[in-house]
């Protein structure tokens, strides 16, 4: 069954329709980047420090308050969307596998993003850059762009978020929305790169992937786990009581995840494979509308 | 320690597939995950546990062998030496007398208590321990060998019903003697309540274990019990009873006498504490039936309360009378209220079925067929020839074992003159003379019985003696078939010799000499008839037993339709014990129980052992449940 088949197409469409219609403005090229430059429209003052241009001091304020201010405006440009879809072997588990509704939800905000003129790119990642798709504008790319995430196999390594933001910062000099969708389960920790997203000035957005056996495993008594990404084994055996330190322990993970992105304003969306990608990015609009 | 079975040890041989199986068994199923890096939190924190984590799928193989060598030594059935050396053998004499009939305070009989003493006693044996079981009711019975195994003991035991018939203790207890023989460790066990003449000897006695049921209780019961047609008057008859009042205070009661369930009389009784009243009581009755004597009395034996007898019924005998004149015979025969008599002077060519001829100085050369008393014969018979007469003859031997002789005394009767037969056929003498010549005999006849007095009549003293209407007396019952005289009741446990009425004898002859005896409770058992004779009991239920044609179950409908059967003959039997009616315990028996204190260890080793595996399965479980085990 092709991934991209009419009735997704058909629901990408009105996904479109009803993103225009509903959070105009508060998405992709309608929102104002939050970067300052040489725009038009006033954003605040900052202190005025040797070497800054003359031009944008406020002179009037200097003569009221005798204060050296400088005035800072909100430059508005292209917004560059760039999607970074975990590619590790992972995100093939589960039933659908996960690799499958990210690449969904990846098409569906490109499509969005193209829609409204803004430029996208697409990183396939895993230990590294993978693959990727440069930036590129117009809807007329949509149908290149989802052949290229059909082209896309979740057989890459153990996730590395360090080594990808490492490489990603490199090939995406110019600052944009950084769209992370992955399941996160990075040994080294999720942390750093996004960190490094963030020192970088991305406007970092997460999406977690999860499906219900990685909530609620079913597994009991003696059993040989396989880490599909690692090829590392671990022979245990697995009580109820062991079930419910694991449930804690992954709750604890998404509840970081969370906390994280809370901690440094980064969007969130934490999900299960059970939903369908409109209802994912419908229901990622309406979290971005409310705050 | 020894094993029955060593060759069972081969089962242990299971243990190979057993180690196989979890070889095969401790490769994982192997699960792909996406990550294992939340396991490793998860069991990082427990990671000092890690040995034992490695050592306990050992600990599972390690406990699934011992499971399966606790089962393997289970079979082989493992014992002591000391077992052997300790062997212990118990024979237990039950008393099932009337006594353990008694109803206790608990409202159980004296045997129930017993049989639950055996019961522990049972459940108190040891591996090697053998038990035998005698009950001891009337004629003491083993009805359990010697056995180790307790089912079969407790299925015996529950098998020991209640007997009216007297204790039987003593011949117990000799027999568990004999039965034990030569064991060191033997001992006779005696459960009982005591309520015997010898008990406190026999408590005494090191050589036996004592074990007492029940406690002292009042009873008043009725010891002995007889009835008997009068030897005087035909229809009248005597009742013989005793009542004894066995308790520590004085009663009032009364005593209903009943024929066939009608009431006949009720007598007060007043008697004083530790009393025993004995009356003759006269009645009369041409009828027969079952007369029953109840106390009126409740106490906690009900058995001895009730006691019956057989009174034959009286009925007419026609009677023909062929004499030129003796006023003494004449007037005998006509006293008699069961004779029906017709006198004529000439020998008749036939007899009404079941009469009686009776001839007197008038002897045709051929008898008729039937039953026919011939009194001072005056010539010989196809049955006799005469050798003249003897004079003054004198009674040397008396047939005392006939019932024709019952109650009769000759050896004093002045007899001057008799005829000296010369039987030609098999004959029986009934009175012998001291020459040897009969002067009273019986000869067998075609139909019937000859009997011949060949005594002078009308000189000496008999026909004036009480005697000779006795004699009369018993000649007509005896060609009656015994109709009409006493059939004795019988004391439960007794053994009697009976004297089988003809027309049951001819049923008995038909069914290879054998008749049914029903007992009370409608229980049955076959009785061979031998010349005329049976003997029945020990009668171990009181009350009416019935002597039949052995009729089958298919053949009795049959019968009951036709009513031709064959009467039966019904004999009564009571109590009537002094020392069972006697329910207080001897004061001077100290109960012992020394065998209920066989305690804990009653189970073989295999047993235990099978125990142990079983708890090891559940704690295997309960590991398992846990994980603590795989």
């Amino acid at each position: 069954m092709p991934l991209f088949d009419n009735d997704f197409l058909t629901r990408l469409e009105y996904l479109s329709i009803v993103s225009r219609k509903v959070f105009r403005g508060q998405l992709m090229a309608q929102r104002r980047t939050k970067q300052m430059g040489g725009g038009i429209e006033f954003a605040d003052h900052r202190q005025y420090t040797p070497g800054d241009d003359f031009r944008y001091l406020d002179w009037n304020l200097y003569a009221r308050h005798d204060e050296l201010l400088l005035k800072r405006f909100q430059e508005e440009e292209d917004l560059h969307v760039y999607l970074l879809l975990d590619c590790s072997r992972s995100m093939s588990t589960g039933k659908p596998p996960k690799f499958d509704l990210a690449r969904q939800v990846t098409a569906a905000l490109a499509y969005i993003a193209l829609a409204d003129l803004d430029r996208v790119s697409v990183y396939a990642f895993a230990d590294g850059v993978l693959n990727h798709f440069p930036l590129t504008r117009g809807k007329a790319r949509i149908l290149s762009l989802m052949q290229f995430l059909e082209s896309l196999q979740a057989d890459g390594d153990a996730t590395n978020m360090t080594q990808l933001a490492g490489e990603f910062v490199i090939r995406a000099p110019r600052r944009g929305l950084a769209l992370v969708l992955s399941d996160l389960y990075d040994p080294g920790g999720f942390r750093n790169g996004l960190d490094v997203l963030r020192h970088h000035k991305y406007e970092t957005h997460v999406v977690q992937f999860h499906h219900s056996a990685e909530v609620e495993p079913k597994m009991l008594g003696d059993v040989e786990l396989q880490d599909v990404e690692t090829g590392d084994f671990r022979k245990i055996t697995v009580t109820e009581k062991h079930l419910a330190n694991y449930r804690q322990v992954f709750q604890t993970f998404l509840t970081s995840v969370t906390e994280y992105c809370s901690a440094y304003g980064l969007g969130c969306t934490i999900t299960d494979t059970d939903v369908t990608f409109d209802k994912l990015v419908l229901g990622m609009m309406r979290a971005a509308g409310t705050k | 320690m020894s094993f029955s079975t060593p060759a069972a040890f081969l089962w242990a041989l299971l243990a190979v597939p057993l180690v196989i199986f979890y070889i095969l068994k401790i490769r994982m199923r192997r699960i792909p995950v996406s990550t294992v890096m939340f396991w490793e939190q998860v069991f990082d924190e427990k990671q000092p546990r890690s040995i034992w984590q490695q050592l306990r799928h050992l600990l599972s193989l390690l406990l699934q062998l011992l499971f399966l060598m606790l089962l393997v030594s289970a079979v082989t059935d493992p014992f002591l030496e000391n077992d052997i050396r300790q062997q212990r053998q118990f024979v237990v004499v039950v008393d099932t007398s009337a006594s353990m009939q008694a109803l206790s305070e608990s409202g159980d009989t004296r045997l129930a208590s017993a049989k639950s003493q055996i019961e522990q006693m049972i459940q108190s044996l040891k591996l090697r321990d053998e038990m035998a079981l005698i009950v001891a009711g009337g004629r003491p019975r083993v009805v359990c060998g010697l056995t180790s195994h307790q089912r079969t003991l407790q299925n015996r035991l529950a098998e020991i019903t209640p007997t009216d018939g007297p204790t039987g203790v003593i011949d117990a207890v000799e027999i568990g003697r004999r039965l034990l023989g030569s064991r060191k460790n033997g001992q006779v066990v005696v459960v009982t309540d005591g309520c015997f003449g010898a008990a406190a000897e026999l408590a005494a006695s090191d050589q036996i274990v004592w074990s007492n049921v029940g406690t002292s209780s009042s009873n008043v019961g009725i010891t002995r019990y007889q009835v008997r047609r009068s030897l005087l008057d035909p229809i009248a008859y005597q009742i013989l009873i005793e009542v004894g009042n066995f308790s520590d205070g004085a009663i009032e009661c009364g005593l209903d006498l009943s024929l066939n369930g009608d009431l006949l009389d009720v007598i007060p009784l007043k008697l004083a504490a530790g009393e025993i009243w004995t009356d003759v009581i006269e009645k009369t009755s041409v009828a027969g039936g079952v007369i029953s004597a109840d106390v009126q009395w409740e106490d906690d034996l009900a058995a001895d309360n009730t006691a019956s007898s057989i009174l034959p019924a009286r009925r007419k005998i026609p009677v023909t009378l062929v004499t030129d004149g003796n006023w003494f015979l004449q007037r005998v025969l006509e006293a008699n209220d069961v004779v029906d008599l017709t006198l004529v002077s000439e020998v008749p060519q036939h007899l009404p079925p079941d009469g009686v001829l009776v001839l007197h100085r008038n002897t045709p050369q051929q008898l008729p067929a039937g039953n026919v008393f011939v009194v001072q014969p005056i010539a010989a018979t196809k049955l006799w020839e005469v050798a003249g007469a003897i004079s003054q003859p004198l009674v040397d031997k008396q047939d005392t074992s006939s019932d024709l002789m019952r109650h009769i005394r000759l050896d004093n009767v002045l007899m001057p003159e008799a005829l000296k037969l010369i039987p030609k056929v098999d004959y029986t003498t009934l009175v012998e003379s001291i020459s040897g010549d009969p002067l009273y005999l019986q000869i067998p006849h075609a139909n019937g019985n000859v009997l011949v007095l060949p005594v002078n009549l009308d000189q000496g003293d008999l026909p004036l003696r009480t005697a000779f209407p006795i004699m009369l007396t018993n000649a007509l019952a005896w060609f009656a078939g015994g109709n009409g005289e006493l059939i004795e009741a019988m004391a439960a446990g007794d053994t009697r010799i009976l004297s089988v009425p003809p027309h049951l004898q001819k049923a008995a002859e038909q069914h290879d000499g054998q008749l049914k005896l029903t007992a009370p409770d409608d229980s049955h058992q076959n009785i061979r008839v031998i010349d005329g004779h049976c003997m029945i009991g020990p009668l171990d239920q009181a009350g009416i037993w019935n002597l039949s044609e052995p009729v089958g179950d298919d053949q009795a409908a049959a019968v009951d339709s036709t009513a031709a059967h064959t009467p039966s003959l019904q004999i009564a039997c009571n109590l009537t014990d002094l020392s069972e009616s006697d329910l207080r315990v001897p004061e001077t028996i100290e109960p012992r129980r020394q065998i209920l204190n066989a305690g804990f260890g009653g189970r073989p080793i295999w047993f235990y052992l099978v125990i142990a595996a079983f708890l090891l399965t559940m704690i295997e479980w309960l590991l398992f449940q846990r994980r603590w085990i795989s």
